[in-house]
């Protein structure tokens, strides 16, 4: 059998795949081809079907329909070890990496040089694992143990490990969200080489910059097919967000806000914290909901973390109603009236395996309790109430909270700090690994807790999520607010199209394209 | 109309799925009746429900169960104190040479003061240092030990107050030990902590999900210090009743108790890993070691048979207790 279609020098060909995950179509039909020395961008929106391609390409996932070939040959048996040992490669962040052990010793992990009787020869890995790296140009000595490393160091003994293991196809998947800028030129200068070489390398990131700097071709999946494959040098910026935004159908609709926002809630001034440097001023008014945007390591969560008591800050004050408040610790944060819903609701949430109604109880226990009881009798309503106001299904209030599904979940975790009753109410990616009725529901109540005369900063990376809820947007990169989107402005991108769905097509593109624009 | 049904329902229905879910969790009481029945059976004819035995077994658990309340509350809350053997004896030494320094109050004052003077350093070092408690507690296992030994000179330290001794562990009221109402106040007091207060409740939010905790403005290391505290005031208490009930203070009273005090907790069934504790279940775990302890001596077990045995049964309780989980 040779390759279907084609030149011979490509590295990967996927044709004609789709693939679905209980009867929900992830791919309806993706064809997709990476050429031998190309490093080629995949995009796509959130859901779009990007990571389910790379579970293919790396033998996750068996395609119900379509074939895979890599280097010429076809990937019969759909297992990560067979795509392995093809030459796929996928560059974790320093996931794969035993951080107590040295870099040579994890480039050979379990293909250990072993000499006389069998036993380990770490003088020879440590020669081998020398020339390796001298090969493909880093400068890293093998002897240093891992957790020594930056994490730029890290992705690069990845790399290394990758290609000692005679990879020829790596996927990195957004490979600099954790790199400082000067790691980031250093890492390209890397993938350049590498490129040279005959390697190829698919990349997925949400920055365009790097896009345009990085890659020869870009391919963009939309709801599981592939809407554009081009040389990054014969396309722009706004015409590959238009295609990964599309048309949107059934997402949130933006509503006009009919409170008029009242006086100021919170007033940061000159925000700074430590570890990451963030610097940041913003005011929030009663009644109004502000949008923070921005991509991954922007500082959007450090903020959110500094303001809650979670990280320490370094300088400049937080005033809630005009009061300046000193918030170093949690307790004091909520005690000041802010309340926080984290990131992650699995870890930092919930507490899984203890029920509903102990969960929705936990920030407010002390103020239910006299001289240390707890009043069940008051916990009992409270839990009541909050089932029934934001509709939780669950079979009983002393349910586990693991066994509800993410919205449901995400729902007590709104019930638990609604229950505060804060005047600022921060949300860090509040709908994420939610379903979409639930998340229509979730943009509901924030709303009408805003509509209370509250203050609320919602920070998301969807696009449709921010435009749905946020009265005006903040941008933010590198740490600070770089602009403000006013709401006219938002309205002033979809000026041209009264059809619904097409305006927040426009919207989100507009958004998408200052995100882009404020990195750059 | 209306809501009163569906109070009802949910009420049922949260009692009917809680058994199902937890009947684990239950294992413990329906074993205890089952070992219990096995050895009146078998051991009827050797006095094994002579209420002589049956009360000297509460004596001999008394202070297990004290110190598993304190046990529960330290596992709860997702730590571990390997320490309380080790303080009761240290305890028992401190408060029989307080008494004869200082009498009665003195002594009283002194055990207590050594629990908490122990648990402070055990919860400074776990949560201001950050070592982990499993490392703090096995290291004060050494030094409490080794200290009941310098200040003792490795010998008995006789108590000589009458009073001490009758309130503290010799004494019974009617027929009734003071070793079981001192059991019966912390089983009590522990059981109320847990379920009804907001420290219990706290407790099991930081065994459950530090991380969640602390994002919920729980001062878990002010939880995790307190509950240490408390552990080595039970394990102090513990000591002052083995001095009592020997009318001594003796550097090796409480060896290896910590071993059968967390062994009570788990069986009982609180979670090692934190999240989930039962004061009431502790007891009967303490109970139920003290009840085969009785029953193995009463069948003319060897102590080294009797270890084996005792070994097998705990594995097969926490075996069941966790299967198909």
């Amino acid at each position: 059998m040779s390759q279907p279609e084609g030149p011979k020098d490509n590295a990967v060909v996927m044709t004609g795949i789709a693939k679905s995950f209980g009867g929900v179509a992830a791919l309806e039909h993706v064809d997709f081809s990476v050429r031998k020395g190309e490093i080629h961008a995949l995009l796509g929106g959130n859901g779009a079907g990007k990571s389910t391609v790379l579970k293919m390409l790396s033998g996750v996932h068996k395609p119900d329909k379509g074939e895979i070939w890599i280097n010429g040959v076809k990937l019969e048996e759909h297992t990560p070890e067979a795509a392995r040992r093809l030459g796929i490669a996928m560059i974790f962040q320093e996931m794969s990496l035993i951080p107590s052990l040295s870099v040579a010793q994890n480039i050979f992990l379990t293909r250990e040089p072993k000499g006389a009787m069998g036993l380990l020869d770490d003088g020879a890995a440590l020669k081998e694992a020398r020339v390796l790296l001298e090969k493909i140009g880093v400068d890293l000595d093998p002897r240093r143990r891992v957790d020594s490393l930056s994490s730029g160091q890290r992705q690069l003994t990845e790399i290394a490990k990758a290609l000692s293991q005679q990879a020829s196809v790596l996927i990195m998947d957004e490979p600099t969200s954790t790199l400082s800028s000067a790691e980031i030129d250093h890492m390209f200068g890397f993938l350049d080489r590498l490129k040279k070489s005959h390697a190829s390398i698919i990349y997925v990131s949400h920055r365009m910059e790097e896009i345009r700097r990085i890659s020869d071709r870009v391919t963009v999946i939309r709801n599981g097919r592939n809407v554009m494959t081009k040389a990054v040098a014969e396309t722009t910026l706004e015409a590959i967000v238009e295609e990964i935004v599309g048309r949107r159908v059934g997402a949130f609709e933006r509503q006009a806000r009919t409170t008029k926002p009242g006086a100021e809630v919170l007033r940061c001034v000159n925000l700074t914290a430590k570890p990451r440097p963030i610097e940041a001023s913003l005011t929030v008014r009663a009644g109004e909901i502000v949008g923070i945007a921005g991509l991954m390591g922007s500082g959007r969560t450090s903020l959110a973390k500094s303001m809650f008591g979670l990280q320490p800050i370094a300088s400049g004050e937080i005033r809630l109603k005009d009061k300046v408040v000193k918030i170093s610790t949690p307790p004091e944060a909520i005690e000041a009236g802010i309340a926080m819903i984290p990131e992650d609701r699995l870890t930092q949430g919930l507490v899984l395996q203890h029920s509903v109604a102990d969960n929705m109880t936990l920030p407010v226990i002390d103020r239910n309790s006299k001289f240390g009881f707890v009043d069940e009798a008051k916990e009992k309503a409270l839990v009541a109430q909050y089932i029934k106001q934001l509709r939780v299904k669950t079979a009983s209030p002393q349910k586990a909270v693991r066994t509800l599904s993410g919205g449901n979940a995400q729902k007590v975790v709104l019930a638990k700090w609604l229950a505060t009753d804060p005047l600022l109410l921060i949300l860090d990616e509040p709908t994420a690994g939610v379903d979409i009725g639930s998340k229509t529901e979730i943009v509901e109540i924030v709303r009408e807790f805003a509509d209370r005369g509250r203050g609320v900063l919602v920070i998301s990376s969807e696009p449709a999520e921010l435009l749905a809820l946020s009265d005006r947007i903040l941008l933010m990169a590198g740490g600070r607010v770089a602009r403000e989107i006013s709401s006219v402005e938002i309205e002033a991108w979809a000026a041209n199209s009264t059809d619904t769905a097409h305006r927040i097509s426009l919207m989100e593109t507009g958004l998408q394209v200052a995100i882009q624009e404020a990195n750059s | 109309m209306n809501a009163k049904s569906e109070v009802i329902n949910e009420k049922s229905e949260t009692f009917i799925s809680r058994l199902k879910q937890d009947w684990r969790q239950y294992v413990i009481y329906a074993g205890f009746v089952v070992i219990f029945i096995f050895f009146s059976i078998t051991l009827g004819e050797k006095g094994f429900l002579d209420p002589n035995n049956l009360l000297n077994i509460v004596r001999q658990t008394a202070m297990i169960a004290i110190m598993a309340v304190g046990m529960t509350f330290v596992l709860s809350a997702g730590e571990i104190d390997l320490s309380v053997g080790a303080v009761a004896g240290m305890t028992s030494v401190t408060t029989a040479l307080a008494i004869s320094k200082f009498g009665l109050i003195g002594g009283i004052c002194g055990g207590l003061l050594t629990g908490i003077v122990v648990g402070m350093v055990n919860g400074l070092l776990a949560t201001r240092v950050g070592i982990p408690s499993f490392l703090v507690t096995l290291a004060m296992m050494g030094i409490a030990r080794g200290s009941a030994m310098w200040v003792s000179n490795t010998a008995a330290i006789p108590i000589l107050d009458k009073n001490y001794y009758f309130t503290f562990g010799s004494g019974n009221i009617g027929p009734v030990p003071v070793l079981l109402i001192w059991a019966l106040i912390a089983a009590v007091i522990g059981h109320i902590v847990l379920r009804k207060t907001s420290f219990g409740r706290k407790m099991l939010a930081t065994g459950g999900s530090e991380t969640a905790a602390r994002f919920t403005g729980i001062k878990t290391h002010n939880i995790k210090m307190q509950v240490l505290i408390i552990s080595s005031i039970t394990a102090a208490f513990a000591g002052m009743l083995y001095a009592g009930r020997l009318r001594s203070g003796r550097f090796q009273l409480g060896e290896g108790d910590e071993l059968s005090v967390i062994a009570a907790a788990v069986l009982g069934g609180t979670s090692l890993f934190g999240g989930f504790g039962s004061v009431v279940g502790s007891i009967m775990g303490a109970l139920m070691i003290g009840l085969i302890n009785n029953g193995l001596i009463l069948m003319g077990l060897e102590f080294s048979q009797q270890l084996i045995a005792r070994g097998v049964i705990i594995l097969l309780a926490v075996t069941v207790a966790r299967s198909r989980k």
